[in-house]
C-alpha cells in the first residue's frame, strides 16, 4: 500500500507535468519524520493512542502540501522547458539536500538513527486491526483519486492535461495552477502515506533511496498517469516480490527489474497507460 | 559543438597563444591543455592525500566523459551507466582474484591482463543492453538504462559465490611498481590521456558527426538513410567500453570493489560531473570531475554534510548556469569579445582586420 500511495503521486506528477520526481520518496521520508515529531510532542500532553495519530497525520500532510507548493513555485516551475537531464538533476539534488536536512534536524550523530514511533502498548492487541485500517485507507485514496479524476470537472481537466497540455491551455485553463495543484497533491498523498504508516515502518535515512526505485518500477509497469495501472502494478510488484523471496531470496528485486525491462521493451507506455504521449 | 568558435570572442585575445589554440581547437582544447599541464604537475603538491584525489579525479572524469559520449553527443541520458563502470571494475577485480585467490600483490603480466579484460566485458554488457535500449529515447531510455543498471547491481549484490556480494572484493594489490601512489597516478594519467585521445578521434570522425545528427533530429537522420538503431547501439557499446576502462583502474586504485559501483547513485555522479562541467564540451565532464572531487575532498574534511553541499551546488548550476562551468566561461568570453568588437568599431579602422580573422 505504501508503494501504491507513493507511486500514485509520482505517476500523477509525471503524467501531468512530465517531470520525473526523484525526490518523491524523500518528501515521503520528511513527512514521516514530521509526523513522528508532532506525535511525540503531543504525547507530552495526552495519553498515547491511535486518535493522537490523526492530528499528527493531518498536520504533517498540511505542512508537506505547503512545502510541495513552495518547491513547485520556486524550483520545479523553472524546469518545465528545460532538458530532461536538468529536470532529473534538480530533483536528484533535492534528494541529497532533503536527506541532509533530515539528518541535520533529526539525527546528527548517527546516520542510521531509528525513531521509535509508537510504543507497543499504544496499540497493543490492536496491531492487527491497524493493518486493515491501512488497507482501507489505501483503497479509499485509490477510489477517491479515481472518482476525482473521472467524475469531477477538475479531474477531467487534469486528465486532459495528461494528453495535451497545449490544447488545455488553449481552452483558457491556467496550466501553471494545475501543475502546482498536482505537484502539491502528489506530495500530500505521499505525506499521508508516511503518516499512517509511521507506526509500522521506522523512518530511517536512506530508506527513500530504495523506495523511489521500487516506485519507478511500479509507475513504469502500470503506465504513467494511470491510477488503475499504478494500483494493479503495486499489487503485482508486491506479490511478485513476496513469491520470489520464497523461491529465490537474493534475486527478488532483480525479478522486479526484469518485469520493468520487459514492460519497457514491449509496451513503453505501461500496462494500463496509453500510447498517446509516448 | 566544440568546433564552433565565436569569431568575436577571439578578437581581443588574438595576439596570444591561448587565443590561437582557442580558435583552432575550441574552448575544450585550451581547457584540456591547461588541465593536462595541471595534472602533470599535480604530484608536486605535498601530501599523499592530494595524489589520491587527483587519481580519483582522472578515473571518475573518464567515467563521466564516457557518459557524456551518450548525453552530449547522442542526446540520450543513461541513468545506468555505472553498470559498465562496475562491470569493468569487477572484470579486473575478479581476474586479479583468480590469479591470486588469497589476495595480495600480483605479477605485472597478470595485472595488465586483468586490466585489459575490463573494456571487452563492459562492452559485451553494453551490447546486450543496447539491443533493448536503442528502441527508446528520452525519458524511457533513461528509465530503461536505470532498470538494467539496477538489475545488474542486484545480480552482483546477490551472487555471493561469484562476486562476494555486498562484502565486495578486497585486497586488490597491484604489482610493486604501481603500489606507489605517484607511479599509479602517472599510470592512470597515461591511460586516461590515451583513452581521451581515442574518444576524441571517435567523436570527431564521420561516425561522431552522424551521432550529432541523431541527437539533433533523429527522424531526419533516418530519412537520410542512416541506420539509427545500429549507430546508437554501436555508440552505446563504445561508451560502455570507455566506462569499463575507468572501472578497471578503480579496483587497483581503491584496493577493493563493491556492488555500489553499479548502482544508480554512481550513475548519478557521472550525470552530475557532466552537467557541472558542461555537457556541450568534450572536456566538460573532466572539468566537472575536477570540481566535484576536489570539492568533495575539501568539504568532507570539515563537515559530514557533503550531500547537502553538492545538492546545493547542482541546484545552482541547473538554475543559473545550465551550460555548466565551461558554458559560463564561454558566455564570458563572448561578452568580452563583443565588448572588444564594439571598442574596435569605435576606434580607428586600422584595427579592423583583427575583428575579422
Amino acid at each position: 500500500m505504501v508503494l501504491f500511495l507513493l507511486s500514485a503521486g509520482l505517476s500523477l506528477i509525471f503524467g501531468v507535468m512530465n517531470i520525473l520526481n526523484f525526490a518523491h520518496a524523500t518528501f515521503w521520508l520528511l513527512a514521516g519524520y514530521i509526523t513522528v515529531t508532532i506525535y511525540n510532542y503531543l504525547l507530552g500532553y495526552f495519553e498515547p493512542g491511535f486518535y493522537l495519530l490523526i492530528p499528527a497525520v493531518v498536520a504533517a500532510t498540511a505542512i508537506m502540501i505547503i512545502v510541495g507548493l513552495v518547491v513547485e513555485r520556486f524550483l520545479i516551475r523553472r524546469m518545465y522547458n528545460r532538458d530532461l537531464a536538468e529536470q532529473l538533476l534538480l530533483t536528484f539534488a533535492l534528494v541529497l539536500i532533503l536527506g541532509d536536512v533530515i539528518k541535520l534536524i533529526w539525527g546528527v550523530e548517527n546516520r542510521h538513527i531509528f525513531v521509535p514511533v509508537t510504543p507497543v502498548e499504544a496499540f497493543g492487541a490492536f496491531i492487527n486491526p491497524y493493518y486493515f485500517f491501512l488497507i482501507g485507507a489505501g483503497l479509499a485514496v485509490a477510489i477517491g483519486l479515481w472518482l476525482f479524476l473521472h467524475r469531477t470537472k477538475y479531474g477531467k481537466i487534469v486528465r486532459a492535461a495528461v494528453y495535451s497540455r497545449e490544447m488545455v491551455s488553449a481552452l483558457g485553463i491556467r496550466i501553471p495552477l494545475i501543475y502546482a495543484g498536482v505537484f502539491a497533491a502528489g506530495i500530500g498523498i505521499a505525506a499521508f502515506a508516511a503518516g499512517i504508516f509511521s507506526p509500522l515502518l521506522p523512518m530511517a535515512l536512506g530508506v527513500d533511496i530504495d523506495l523511489i526505485i521500487q516506485c519507478f518500477a511500479v509507475v513504469v509497469i502500470g503506465g504513467f498517469g494511470s491510477i488503475l495501472g499504478t494500483f494493479v502494478a503495486s499489487l503485482l510488484v508486491g506479490i511478485v516480490y513476496s513469491f520470489s523471496i520464497l523461491l529465490w531470496p537474493d534475486g527478488a528485486v532483480a525479478v522486479i527489474f526484469l518485469i520493468v525491462i520487459a514492460v519497457l521493451v514491449w509496451r513503453p507506455w505501461g500496462l494500463f497507460g496509453t500510447e498517446l504521449r509516448s | 559543438m566544440t568546433g564552433n568558435i565565436d569569431v568575436s570572442a577571439t578578437s581581443v585575445l588574438s595576439q596570444n597563444t591561448f587565443a590561437r589554440a582557442y580558435r583552432r581547437y575550441g574552448l575544450s582544447g585550451v581547457v584540456a591543455a591547461v588541465l593536462a599541464v595541471g595534472f602533470l604537475l599535480a604530484p608536486l603538491i605535498p601530501g599523499q592525500f592530494w595524489i589520491y584525489v587527483a587519481t580519483e579525479i582522472l578515473i571518475l572524469g573518464l567515467f563521466a566523459m564516457s557518459f557524456n559520449m551518450l548525453h552530449g553527443y547522442m542526446g540520450q541520458i543513461s541513468f545506468g551507466h555505472a553498470a559498465f563502470f562496475g562491470l569493468g571494475a569487477y572484470a579486473t577485480g575478479l581476474l586479479m582474484r583468480f590469479f591470486r585467490p588469497s589476495g595480495g600483490e600480483i605479477g605485472y603480466l597478470e595485472f595488465f591482463l586483468s586490466l585489459l579484460a575490463a573494456p571487452p566485458v563492459a562492452a559485451m554488457g553494453a551490447l546486450v543492453i543496447s539491443i533493448f535500449c536503442v528502441r527508446l529515447t528520452g525519458i524511457y531510455f533513461a528509465i530503461l538504462t536505470l532498470a538494467f543498471g539496477e538489475l545488474l547491481y542486484y545480480i552482483v549484490f546477490s551472487w555471493y559465490s561469484f562476486t562476494k556480494g555486498d562484502d565486495g572484493v578486497q585486497g586488490l594489490l597491484p604489482p610493486p611498481f604501481f603500489q606507489d601512489p605517484v607511479n599509479f597516478y602517472y599510470f592512470t594519467f597515461a591511460v586516461v590521456l590515451a583513452a581521451m585521445f581515442l574518444m576524441w578521434r571517435i567523436l570527431e570522425s564521420p561516425f561522431g558527426y552522424t551521432l550529432r545528427t541523431l541527437r539533433d533530429n533523429q527522424r531526419r537522420a533516418a530519412f537520410l538513410g542512416i541506420n539509427v538503431r545500429l549507430h546508437m547501439s554501436a555508440h552505446f557499446v563504445i561508451a560502455g567500453a570507455f566506462a569499463g576502462i575507468a572501472g578497471a583502474l578503480w579496483g587497483p586504485f581503491q584496493r577493493s570493489i563493491a556492488p555500489g559501483l553499479l548502482g544508480w547513485q554512481e550513475s548519478g555522479i557521472a550525470v552530475f560531473m557532466a552537467l557541472i562541467g558542461g555537457s556541450k564540451f568534450f572536456i566538460g565532464p573532466m572539468v566537472g570531475s575536477t570540481v566535484y572531487t576536489f570539492l568533495q575532498a575539501f568539504v568532507t574534511i570539515y563537515t559530514v554534510y557533503w550531500p547537502l553541499t553538492i545538492g546545493l551546488v547542482i541546484m545552482m548550476i541547473v538554475l543559473f548556469a545550465p551550460g555548466g562551468i565551461l558554458g559560463l566561461v564561454e558566455d564570458l568570453l563572448k561578452r568580452i569579445g563583443k565588448a572588444g568588437a564594439a571598442a574596435t568599431k569605435q576606434g580607428d579602422t586600422a584595427n579592423q582586420d583583427r575583428t575579422a580573422p
